[in-house]
């Protein structure tokens, strides 16, 4: 009852819960502009999911698996996730659900006892088993922003035997999980977007446990270095307008209602293309400056976690910059590969040079 | 439309949300709560108590109110100074024994008496104020150990010549009117109060000294690091309090004829009570006598009316206690939470609906990049030219942020310099008939810069007050753009009166009518407001035949028409509506049509926003004004537009790289010139297929002036 009516009085005054507050990037996650100077990568359309195969990249850009040398294999649905495990490599793409690859990347997948749909990520475990972030019920992964300001809770984590096609969902009603990756224990830390936390699910059961609170982006896929760590990527930054728009369910409705999608007041994977698009009074170009500290519905981040979920360095590419919006990274020989939806590129960074930890 | 909408859309146009703000903003709204108080503690006894509104009832509390009050006001000083005086009972009992002692045992007229009295008792506050001023001991076990010392001065007296006292009694014609009488019904010792109140005052709200003291309560470090003489006016206030005392005493005196032990007994507490409950800070430097008089009227009808309400002995002091402790409580938390409050309330969004704006994926306003190849002037060496300017020799004007006025040389304007000094903000610019610059200044008003000899004059900087404004809204806040009419009368636009220069673009979050369009007459030497209630106007600018005034209404995307002659004379229609973005400066262009700036570009969002006030009102109060939905202005463009409005044709640069922002343009001579205002340069560039002689000036002021002269068809 109490806590009904702080809540309730919360809301009202704009405090404690309802405060719309977001966290600083600070510390490990101190803003440099080391995704802005890359040299030019990889251009492509909307590259979305990368990761080593066979010792060399392979990401999905709409329908189609590509490796630096060009299109290896089309895949007749927009592809949403893959990932590759010794020479196999698992794809879940538009209306085709989860597929299981050879090395000549021909389909050799069981029956699934079930499908699934929206798939966001995927993780293959120590035991040969696939895992996989189905991001919401309702929209598909190319709908996240609508999904985002719907507020839904709708994705799940499941598990997919590979021999028997037996799949067994293992949580459910998450904020958007869109990352996942089995720590040395065999639990899986899965990235809920919406709730902007790392949280780890035990593989033999039992509830969950945030491992890194109060990301000050929309975490999304994350993958497990060599030597330890992780490397995670942060889609789109959290903003406290996007914050307030979200805790105003008048406005959020009608601007979904009216509103053209591109021009929501909502975080996206590049921005500033159009005039038309929401402005912030932080953004005003000054002297025909924008100040990198602005104001931006759209980001490049990706940071590197310690063996316990806690950020050790990060790069980033700030307000006003171009390499916007990564949304996976893989690590081979010391080179970091990044897509980058906002720019529509393929990144490499030199890890033996670059980006000391802050 | 529904009930709901209709409903929300009255709210939103009768009910006046920004006063609250306003209010907050002006000094008086100290005494609301203090006044609140007073009404209701007069209100709640008045029901309570038979006969209180009676002729003879308020007589005898007028009567105690005028010496509460003079004792109020006396702490009031002390306060104010940032002290506190204790013996004030004490003193007063003095005064009233040293009274009864003058009249009936030393038969002294009443005047001599009085002048003793007085004396006698500003000498105990020179005591206070010697050991608080020049010694620096503190105000309250100071004033705590007078009160003891004076109170036993006045017992020793008492069991000296009590009994000598009681055996003669003292009359005269001016005595029994001091004691019994008055003008008409108001009894004497109120005339008195009311007669200090008005010289307090004006003390303290208008003269030097009161300021001073003021200064000292506020910040005694700060006052005394300006060279004020701290002491010996922190000892003058005790002077002061001590002889409004001893005044008060000799009322006393007046009233009672007797002396007591129990004169003046726990007279500092109510005091206290009183100047703090009116609204006086306890830490100094805020108060007035108003509200001292309020206080003490309060604490008069509360303490009265318990008194006669028979309640039990203990509960006099008890309410007194407690009203003190709230009086202290509501004292902290105001001070504290004023400004916060302020700050939070004074953005007041209102209901604003946007017409669906002309597309600009087709037609005139097609998006194109006309603009890329603006040629760039005085890149990084000038900072927010709003408006640019050529006169006849060619010569470039734009104002910067530093309040300058710069001049660029001709043919390349590569070398420029300061042409004149103003200050502000400058912002719009015309040339009058004889060459001189007209300016309107931001956060100054219209100045004018004489060709002759480069010397600024200030215009006008106010205009008539309207009627029912909080804030005094005849200053000239934010005075935008200026045209001249063929009579000369300068017409020029305010274009909000609720904001400041440095944060204009939050009136976009109102999107009120807080703007509006004021006619100089140079004849007359009168300014008046013409046209009150405009969303942001902004450029202006006399049409081609000099019958009619066109404007820009930034955040309503439109441009209007008031006719200055003709059948539509004072009237205002509007011209050109649901542009796509907010409209700057209008001015001339060489065939009979007018350019317009597009500073900024409406966004879906925003428009959405417009019409949900309550949604910006939370979004300024709960989020960072950095985090603000704002107008896009960070790109704009240039549209042309004619007498009929009619959009003939527009200039843009998609990417807004080479010259970011667009205020203002100006054509001249084939050319066309670029201002903006969060610029560090100024743009030109070249005009295909124009009238190459044509010029602003001769436009307006030329031999060949007026319509049918150049390219395009006659003004309709």
């Amino acid at each position: 009852m109490t806590n009904a009516l702080t809540r309730f009085t919360d809301r009202l005054m704009g405090r404690a819960s309802a405060a719309v507050t977001v966290p600083a990037l600070d510390g490990a996650l101190k803003p440099n502009n080391v995704l802005e100077e890359l040299p030019p990568g990889i251009a492509g359309e909307a590259p979305d999911n990368i990761v080593i195969w066979q010792g060399a990249p392979l990401w999905s850009q709409g329908k189609t698996l590509l490796t630096p040398d060009g299109p290896c294999a089309d895949l007749g649905s927009p592809v949403t996730a893959i990932v590759a495990n010794g020479t196999r490599v698992a794809v879940a793409s538009g209306e085709h659900g989860l597929r299981l690859l050879d090395r000549d990347l021909r389909d050799v997948s069981p029956q699934w006892t079930q499908s699934v749909r929206n798939v966001t990520a995927l993780a293959f475990a120590p035991d040969g088993a696939l895992w996989f972030c189905s991001g919401s019920s309702s929209n598909a992964p190319d709908e996240w922003r609508r999904d985002l300001m719907e507020k839904n809770r709708s994705g799940l984590v499941g598990r997919a035997d590979p021999e028997s096609g037996d799949i067994l969902i293992r949580a459910e009603r998450l904020g958007y999980p869109n990352g996942l990756v089995i720590d040395p224990d065999g639990d899986i830390v899965v990235s809920e977007a919406w709730s902007s936390h790392l949280l780890k699910i035990p593989a033999r059961g039992g509830a969950g446990e945030i491992v890194l609170d109060e990301i000050p982006g929309y975490p999304g896929r994350i993958v497990a270095r060599e030597e330890g760590g992780y490397w995670l990527s942060i889609f789109a930054p959290r903003g406290q307008l996007i914050e307030f728009v979200l805790r105003e369910p008048g406005y959020r409705k009608a601007m979904l209602r009216e509103v053209a999608p591109e021009y929501w007041v909502a975080p996206a994977y590049r921005s500033g293309d159009s005039f038309m698009e929401p402005l912030q009074g932080g953004a005003l170009k000054q002297m025909g400056i924008l100040k990198p500290w602005a104001p931006t519905r759209s980001y490049g981040l990706v940071a590197e976690l310690g063996p316990d979920f806690v950020p050790v360095r990060s790069f980033h590419s700030r307000a006003g910059g171009r390499r916007h919006g990564i949304t996976s990274a893989a690590e081979v020989s010391d080179k970091l590969w990044l897509t980058s939806r906002g720019a529509g590129e393929v990144l490499t960074i030199d890890l033996g040079s670059k980006g000391e930890s802050a | 439309m529904s009930l709901a909408t209709n409903l929300k859309k009255m709210r939103y146009r009768y009910f006046p949300d920004h006063v609250v703000g306003e209010m907050l903003s002006k000094n008086w709204i100290d005494n609301a709560i203090p006044f609140a108080i007073m009404v209701v503690v007069v209100l709640v006894f008045g029901a309570l108590l038979p006969n209180f509104y009676s002729a003879s009832n308020l007589g005898i509390l007028g009567r105690q109110y005028g010496e509460l009050g003079l004792v109020v006001l006396a702490m009031t000083t002390v306060i104010l100074v940032g002290g506190i005086d204790l013996s004030v009972g004490s003193n007063f009992a003095l005064g009233n024994f040293l009274m009864l002692y003058c009249l009936n045992l030393a038969h002294l007229p009443v005047g001599v008496s009085a002048l003793i009295v007085v004396a006698v008792c500003g000498g105990v506050g020179l005591i206070n104020g010697l050991l608080v001023g020049y010694l620096r001991l503190r105000a309250f076990l100071t004033t705590l150990v007078t009160l003891i010392i004076v109170r036993a001065v006045v017992d020793l007296l008492l069991l000296e010549y009590a009994q000598d006292m009681s055996m003669s009694f003292y009359s005269s014609t001016l005595w029994d009117l001091m004691g019994l009488g008055g003008l008409g019904q108001i009894p004497f010792s109120f005339l008195v109060l009311a007669v200090i109140a008005v010289i307090g005052h004006i003390v303290l709200s208008r003269s030097g000294p009161g300021w001073r003291l003021l200064a000292i309560g506020g910040s005694r470090r700060s006052a005394y690091n300006m060279g004020l003489p701290v002491r010996r006016i922190v000892c003058s206030a005790y002077v002061v309090s001590g002889m409004l005392v001893g005044l008060a005493g000799i009322l006393y005196a007046a009233r009672l004829s007797g002396a007591g032990s129990d004169t003046g007994m726990g007279l500092e507490i109510s005091a206290l009570t009183a100047a703090i409950l009116g609204g006086n800070s306890l830490g100094g430097g805020r108060g007035s006598v108003a509200k001292a008089l309020m206080g003490a009227l309060t604490v008069l009808v509360l303490t009265n009316g318990v008194l006669r309400l028979g309640l039990n002995s203990g509960s006099g002091p008890m309410v007194l206690g407690l009203a003190l402790l709230f009086a202290v409580f509501i004292d902290v938390r105001w001070l504290k939470n004023r400004h916060k409050l302020l700050n939070k309330v004074y953005v007041s969004p209102t209901l604003m609906e946007m017409p669906e704006p002309r597309t600009t994926a087709e037609g005139p306003l097609t998006v194109n990049d006309r603009l890329s190849d603006v040629e760039v002037i005085a890149l990084g060496e000038v900072e927010s030219p709003e408006d640019v300017i050529l006169d006849e020799d060619d010569y470039l004007y734009s104002g910067s942020r530093h309040g300058d006025i710069i001049r660029y040389a001709p043919p390349d304007y590569k070398t420029h310099e300061v042409y004149a000094h103003i200050g502000g903000s400058p912002l719009g610019m015309s040339f009058d008939k004889d060459g001189n610059l007209l300016v309107c200044v931001g956060g100054m008003g219209l100045y004018m810069v004489r060709k002759e000899d480069r010397s600024v004059h200030l215009v006008t900087d106010e205009t008539n007050r309207s009627l029912f404004s909080v804030v005094d809204d005849s200053r000239l806040r934010l005075a935008d753009d200026l045209d001249i009419a063929p009579d000369g009368k300068i017409y020029f636009s305010e274009a909000t009166i609720r904001y400041e220069m440095h944060d204009w673009p939050v009136d976009a979050l109102e999107s009120r009518g807080n703007g509006r369009i004021i006619c100089y007459d140079p004849k007359t030497r009168r300014t008046r407001t013409l046209i009150r209630n405009l969303v942001f106007p902004n450029g202006v600018c006399t049409s081609h035949d000099g019958k009619s005034v066109l404007f820009a209404e930034s955040w309503g995307c439109r441009i209007n028409r008031y006719w200055l002659e003709g059948p539509k004379k004072g009237q205002l229609e509007v011209l050109l509506d649901r542009l796509p973005g907010y409209p700057d400066n209008i001015n001339r262009a060489s065939d009979g049509t007018y350019w317009v700036a597009i500073m900024g570009m409406r966004s879906p969002a925003l428009d959405l926003a417009l019409r949900m006030p309550a949604f910006r009102r939370r979004m300024a109060r709960r989020t960072a004004a950095d985090q603000w939905l704002y107008p896009n202005l960070n790109i704009g463009c240039v549209v042309r537009f004619d007498d009929n409005g009619e959009i003939l044709e527009s200039l843009w640069d998609r990417k807004a790289a080479n010259h970011p922002m667009i205020t203002s343009m100006r054509e001249h001579k084939g050319w066309l010139y670029l201002g903006g205002i969060t610029n560090n340069r100024i743009g030109r560039i070249r005009l295909e297929g124009r009238d190459e002689n044509w010029s602003g000036w001769s436009s307006y002021w030329g031999p060949n002036r007026g319509p049918n002269k150049g390219k395009g068809r006659p003004a309709a």
